[in-house]
């Protein structure tokens, strides 16, 4: 039982990390209708930049997500409007490729500025835990999962409770209907994009605490994450959280229970599983192109 | 060919050529069309062209980045010293991004379209496998550094030639024979092998749980993971529930890392601790764990820099002058490569015929900085590893005892602040 409680505790936060990463995705999808391969990329270099400004200048690299997740929205932003805009309302293959190209462009530039060895931030707390009877909890682990909830609450009230948040949500539910009432859909893709990228940036840094990375890191990345906002319902908030807890808990279950070798399939067979029952996915809503197609 | 354009089809039929172009120069390359093994010698005049495909990023890009450095320091040396057969060397490196694919298309690649005269290999047994079968086809010597997995051996390879002291399965021969010389009261009595799911390193720690096996050593966890694995506190939890004694750890490099990690998160430290290849990364490897937690790891190296064996001097001297610090183990096997190349193709005295080089490797003992290297009929080298030991933040060579650097051995992993 012990072993039962303590393996989902480790899911469970396992699963905090993959759903703030995951919410950046399932956000750009929701509203633009773009798949962002480049996102695990994006993730990546908010580690690497974590990484010097903890080597540099000593700034613990969770709390330094004050000053990498800014960093990030910027040029998220600017990659948007350099990159990105363009081909916006372009069939989904064309975004899915220039993403990609945009992965791997972003791999080489990391790979030259930073090198492709290893890279690992230890900050003092890395090797403890906070232990309750026999369970422990690793501190990092701990932290990186409160600040997950943390912006992913933030990210909640931004898109409930705010005027940009309204804007967001109209955007995504009816892009025609948003710009009637004076809504500049190409103004909220750019803000949308950049929180996206944001999300993947804070995440990044607390990835960067929990693993050790290189560059190509990023495929392992975006190949979990994109079934996870698959499994939650592709532009559902609340599906990618819920999809990507799940996620985390089959992983450390079945590394637990079955076998570690099967550790990182078996999430995904879970995903083929409900997506025969729910195409759509968990939480996501079918679409009437969706019915059309069947 | 493609059909002529006919109006408003010319996109289609742009599309059919580039498709047509594109599938004929794959089948090309799957089918080594124009092979260089044939023209090797026709251009005399030129330098040795000798390709080679690294892991330069991706999962395997610490040991690719190493080899890459290896190759490049026999290449400065050889060329300094008149080059081979009084042509200069030149080396044609790319990069595999650690992929299976990749580097099949690499290998096609620079034989069929570099037309490069020698070949050398790559990292791992992961991508040793695809890469050796492609030089095998097109009849090319293909000397390795890495990947001496026993799958490599049992293909009935005439062109391979392994250039480590052994193959993996006996890579932690001489670590588990001492062990278990240990007196009663100091050897492990139970064993845990959690291992990467890789050719290279399940063989490994297969090996090694062998023989303590047979010594009554007694196996309380044994698990593959896959490569993908990021978390490992499942793992540790799991082997913290069993309490071994010993925990040998298959690993690359990451996966060591991350499972090191784990184990001081989850406050499990076992007696003792063996690791593949992630301990002789060196400072990449402090860094990654801590140096605080590197006290008393062992593991099996092919190389030391004090090693007194032919030529190893002056390649730690070059290593130095061109890098700067020690070379890594990785870089030395790659050396290794370029030593035993080379003398086959000085020792042939031509690099027209691919098959002879070949035989004279089969033939002939080749002086390396690792020792002195022969092969068996399937490429395979039959000598044995050094041990070797993180102590006071430094690697020591601790076995076998001619090649030791210290006579004193930690008894067991002392992390920073284990109980």
């Amino acid at each position: 039982m012990e072993q039962l409680v303590q393996n989902l505790l480790l899911g469970l936060l396992l699963g905090g990390v993959y759903a703030l990463v995951a919410s950046g995705l399932t956000l750009i999808f929701g509203v633009m209708r773009v798949i962002n391969i480049a996102h695990g990329a994006f993730l990546i270099l908010a580690g690497f930049v974590s990484y010097t400004a903890w080597t540099w200048l000593g700034i613990d690299p969770l709390l330094g997500i004050l000053l990498t997740t800014p960093l990030i929205f910027a040029f998220g932003w600017l990659v948007y409007r350099l990159v990105v805009a363009p081909i916006r309302t372009a069939p989904m293959a064309s975004t899915v490729l220039l993403t990609f190209g945009l992965a791997l462009v972003l791999e080489a530039v990391m790979g030259f500025v930073w090198g492709n060895n290893s890279t690992s931030i230890r900050p003092s707390y890395v090797d403890e835990s906070f232990t309750i009877g026999e369970l422990f909890l690793p501190k990092s682990q701990v932290y990186g999962g409160l600040l997950a909830i943390v912006v992913l609450g933030g990210l909640y009230v931004l898109l409930t409770r705010t005027w940009i948040g309204r804007a967001i949500r109209a955007a995504a539910s009816n892009p025609t209907g948003a710009e009637l009432v004076g809504i500049r859909i190409s103004a909220v893709a750019a803000l949308v994009f950049a929180i996206g990228i944001a999300t993947a940036g804070a995440g990044g840094a607390i990835a960067a605490v929990l693993y050790p990375f290189v560059p190509g890191s990023h495929y392992l990345w975006i190949a979990r994450v994109l079934a996870i906002v698959v499994l939650g319902g592709m532009g559902s908030m609340g599906g990618a959280v819920l999809g990507a807890v799940m996620f985390g808990v089959a992983e450390t279950m079945t590394s637990a229970y079955v076998s570690p070798a099967w550790a990182t399939a078996v999430p995904y067979a879970i995903m083929f599983a409900v997506l025969l029952a729910r195409p759509q996915g968990l939480l996501g809503s079918r679409l009437r192109e969706d019915v059309v197609a069947t | 060919m493609a059909p002529l354009p006919h109006p408003g089809g010319r996109v289609r039929a742009s599309v059919t050529l580039i498709a047509a172009v594109a599938a004929l120069s794959l089948a090309a390359s799957a089918c080594g069309i124009g092979g260089g093994g044939d023209e090797a010698g026709e251009q005399d005049a030129g330098p040795i062209t000798i390709g080679a495909s690294l892991p330069l990023t991706g999962e395997f890009s610490q040991p690719g980045q190493a080899a890459k450095e290896g190759y490049e320091v026999w290449q400065e040396m050889v060329n300094a010293e008149g080059g081979l057969l009084g042509r200069q060397v030149e080396l044609i490196i790319k990069d595999d991004a650690s992929n299976q694919n990749t580097i099949v298309a690499d290998y096609n690649a620079l034989i069929s379209q570099d037309n490069v005269d020698l070949l050398l290999g790559t990292f791992s047994s992961l991508l040793n496998l695809p890469a050796s079968a492609v030089a095998e086809r097109n009849q090319m010597l293909y000397v390795e550094p890495a990947g001496g997995s026993p799958e490599m051996f049992n293909r009935g390879f005439e062109y391979l030639f392994f250039t480590q002291q052994a193959p993996v399965d006996r890579q932690g021969q001489v670590f588990a024979e001492w062990l278990i010389s240990l007196p009663e009261d100091q050897r492990p009595k139970t064993a845990a092998y959690p291992t990467l799911d890789d050719p290279f390193a399940i063989p490994t720690s297969e090996g090694i749980e062998e023989i303590l096996v047979d010594a009554g050593i007694e196996t309380v966890y044994r698990e593959t993971y896959a490569i993908d694995t990021k978390n490992f506190d499942t793992i540790v939890n799991r082997l913290k529930a069993e309490q071994p004694d010993l925990v040998v750890n298959g690993a690359i490099f990451e996966d060591g890392i991350g499972l090191i990690r784990a184990m001081r998160k989850a406050g499990f430290a076992p007696g003792w601790l063996y690791q593949s290849t992630a301990p002789s990364l060196g400072d990449q490897y402090a860094e990654g764990i801590g140096p605080e937690n590197t006290e008393g790891v062992m593991f099996a190296i092919s190389h030391a820099p004090e090693a007194e064996t032919p030529g190893n001097e002056e390649f730690v001297a070059k290593y130095d002058e061109m890098l700067g610090g020690l070379p890594p183990e990785d870089a030395a096997d790659a050396f290794a490569s370029g030593q035993v190349l080379q003398a086959a193709v000085e020792g042939v005295g031509s690099i027209e015929d691919q098959a002879a080089l070949a035989d004279w490797l089969r033939e002939n003992e080749v002086e390396t900085i690792l020792g002195p290297l022969s092969w068996d009929e399937t490429g395979a080298t039959e000598g044995d590893f050094l041990v070797g030991q993180w102590q006071d933040g430094q690697v020591e060579y601790v076995l076998p005892e001619e090649a030791a650097t210290t006579d004193h051995i930690v008894m067991g992993w002392k992390p920073g602040d284990a109980n």
